[in-house]
């Protein structure tokens, strides 16, 4: 389980999709969320799923790692389709099913939403599948930049994202052998009344709490020692940049959009 | 002025990791009986509130903010409409109980604390599913006509039980786990008081 948590759900591959600047796809994806809702007719949710399934084909990550992400929304979307198949009353009576009028207006509907529900669903995970948390917070950081006119501290935000994520799997280790040690001792985390199971979780709480605070004294020590002192004037360690295939992405998108608002009826 | 610079980035720190301390507790979370399998119950409030009553409400609702970006950027934006009901609960839950702690200190106002802050976060997550959260999940699904009753007895078999639960389960385990850590807390908020 550490392990997993480091990286979230990035998978690495060479693909241009995970070249591709972290800006320009979380700028993409949030823009795909809005236009998904004005598709309403065949045509219009055939192009978006082209579109879709095109970029999960560029990102060169095996569907069966697509498949995954999608897992605990499975229940959801099969379980918004059925539901529009038994309330909605549109259309001709199709069929009867279980003893309930089937219309074919529900069918579309049921179809259509679930369709979308789908595809949002897998363009956003798109982002965390291609691009890794610390790629995520440099572009937050430059997204967020404007909001510096009003004296948001964007940059200590960014920073404390960093060591955050940095300190996950340290933190994640530090839990498991605390519980452990705590175990041993005899601390039951998994039976007795509610109220003891919660209050068993205080023995791992507070060496939990104490030393992250040891820890915080010490790395704010060592970022002191090597010269830290605010954002202003900091440089990188990487850097990013806007380039040609950034640009033909944007254009790409573009299209799509152009295109979604043509078909639509 | 250099030594409160020194003061300042550790507490910047600390709140960090008390966030990564939150995003782990998350995953010890438990789903309660008798309650939809959406609403989870977890420890991630426990860190932010321990922040707030040892820094500021606003330490808290940083805390709270780093949590749920992180895990925006670990678990991707597949809801982000949750994320953000989380986010508001959290800051509702933990901004009462701060100020009263902090306005009348000891062990008395911490539990007058922990009532007043569940009964508000589920007053607050009340009122917040009823006008926006609900509606906005009801357009993803696509059921545009959700009328007001359907509305109320969503909030008031699923929303409000399990934020008075969640509330209650914060706060048994939180009690005692504030009695233990108080003398370390004293001496912690004296020392960054001495530099700053």
């Amino acid at each position: 389980m550490a392990s997993s948590l480091i990286i979230g759900q990035y998978v690495p591959a060479d693909s241009v999709v995970h070249r591709l600047d972290p800006r320009t796809k979380i700028m993409m994806i949030f823009t795909f969320v809005i236009i998904v809702f004005f598709a309403n007719n065949a045509p219009s949710y055939l192009w978006l799923t082209v579109f879709s399934l095109g970029a999960a084909t560029l990102t060169k990550i095996k569907p069966r790692f697509l498949l995954k992400g999608l897992k605990p929304v499975w229940f959801l979307i099969v379980f918004t389709f059925l539901l529009h198949l038994f309330v909605t009353r549109e259309g001709d009576v199709l069929t009867t099913l279980l003893g309930f009028p089937v219309y074919t207006g529900a069918l579309i509907q049921g179809f259509q939403i679930s369709l979308r529900f789908f595809l949002l669903i897998l363009v956003t995970s798109l982002l965390t599948l291609t691009t890794t948390p610390i790629e995520i917070t440099d572009a937050i950081e430059t997204l967020l930049h404007p909001l510096k006119k009003i004296k948001f501290p964007v940059h200590e935000l960014a920073l404390m994202m960093s060591i955050s994520l940095r300190f996950i799997p340290t933190l994640m280790q530090e839990t498991e052998k605390i519980s452990k040690a705590q175990a041993s001792r005899g601390v039951d985390f998994k039976t007795g009344p509610l109220k003891e199971r919660i209050q068993a979780v205080v023995p791992l709480l507070v060496p939990l709490f104490v030393s992250a605070f040891k820890r915080a004294e010490e790395l704010a020590m060592a970022m002191e020692a090597r010269g830290y002192r605010g954002g202003e004037g900091r440089t990188r360690l990487r850097e990013l940049a806007i380039v040609s295939r950034d640009y033909i992405a944007f254009c790409l998108f573009f299209i799509v959009i152009a295109g979604l608002f043509v078909l639509r009826g | 002025m250099k030594k409160g610079h020194t003061s300042q980035l550790t507490k910047l720190i600390i709140l960090s990791l008390f966030g990564t301390i939150s995003m782990v507790l998350l995953f010890l979370n438990f789903p309660l009986p008798f309650l939809p399998p959406y609403l989870k119950v977890d420890f991630g409030e426990v860190p932010t509130l321990l922040a707030a009553l040892i820094f500021s409400p606003m330490a808290g609702v940083i805390v709270q903010l780093i949590k749920n970006l992180l895990y925006l950027a670990l678990s991707g934006a597949a809801d982000p409409v949750g994320v953000l009901a989380n986010f508001i609960a959290g800051v509702t839950f933990v901004v009462p109980i701060a100020m009263i702690y902090h306005k009348y200190k000891g062990q008395k106002s911490l539990i007058s604390g922990l009532v007043v802050g569940t009964i508000v976060m589920t007053i607050a997550m009340g009122v917040l599913n009823y006008y926006v959260l609900l509606p906005i999940y009801s357009v993803f699904m696509g059921f545009e006509q959700l009328t007001p009753s359907v509305l109320l007895s969503t909030i008031f078999v699923g929303v409000v039980p399990f934020n008075l639960i969640k509330g209650a389960i914060v706060s048994v385990l939180f009690v005692p786990l504030f009695i233990k850590l108080k003398p370390w807390i004293q001496q912690k908020q004296a020392s960054i008081k001495l530099s700053a």
